[in-house]
């Protein structure tokens, strides 16, 4: 049976490096383990998509699509 | 042999962008740039890389017209209307409509495409392909080796996990394609 994606975005997150960033970088990071739509974080997060994938990696948290 | 055109969204783009085996992809296609998808590249890399390839002609850059967008944000709209469906935001909705409209095959890892696609029939020709089918392919076109090399090559330079069942059963294709194993293709 296939992971939720939601638990292994979750569960690979940096989460100490999540929660030292600002507010916008943050939540973005954190709507994207939840919903996993890259194009809606990157506006939540004031970013283009290409840097918010680069924040994404330096977070830990992995694409799984 | 001559190579379909195909209209690639960012993130697609962007994880290709990443890749070692980056300029496989041109084996199989001329892939239109949409200007929204250009917009959302910073890094030099990237953009090095995309002018390079926008001046070999194995990118090209596509404009998007009012009317693409109109029937993209139909798509949007639909898509957020349809039960348990992951959405399908704007820049993915501009490629499924360029590629019900011009043919293009549309390069994309966003669920909500693949499912919309499945779901309205007025869609149902609009083929899409994901990097891990483009990988597979490119794999048969070449010999048996280690069959998991491609896939977990770009897995580590993209942070891209493919799920693993599909995974799996592309590197069963590959061992019966190619290194003529007898093996079952399907659920892991």
């Amino acid at each position: 049976m296939e992971e939720d994606p939601r638990e292994v975005r979750g569960r690979s997150a940096d989460w100490a490096f999540i929660e030292s960033l600002p507010p916008r970088l943050r939540e973005a990071l954190k709507y994207y383990i939840e919903a996993g739509d890259m194009y809606v974080a990157s506006r939540i997060a004031g970013l283009t998509v290409e840097e918010f994938n680069e924040l994404r990696i330096r977070a830990n948290i992995p694409n799984v699509a | 042999m001559s190579r379909s055109f195909a209209i690639a969204d960012t993130c697609f783009l962007i994880d290709w962008a990443r890749y070692r085996g980056r300029d496989l992809l041109f084996k199989l296609y001329v892939v239109y740039v949409p200007e929204s998808v250009l917009r959302e590249v910073k890094s030099e890399s990237t953009i090095a890389w995309i002018a390079s390839r926008l001046a070999s002609g194995d990118l090209a850059l596509f404009t998007e017209t009012e009317s693409e967008v109109e029937e993209a944000r139909s798509i949007v709209e639909r898509s957020r209307r349809m039960p348990n469906m992951p959405g399908v935001d704007l820049p993915e909705a501009v490629c499924i409509a360029v590629g019900r409209r011009r043919g293009y095959v549309v390069l994309t890892e966003n669920r909500g495409a693949l499912k919309f696609v499945e779901l309205a029939e007025d869609y149902a020709g609009v083929t899409i392909r994901r990097s891990l089918e483009i990988l597979l392919q490119l794999q048969l076109r070449g010999h048996c080796g280690d069959p998991a090399l491609r896939f977990r090559e770009y897995e580590e330079d993209t942070k891209h996990l493919f799920p693993r069942k599909d995974l799996l059963n592309a590197v069963a294709v590959i061992r019966r394609e190619l290194c003529g194993e007898a093996q079952e293709v399907g659920g892991a």
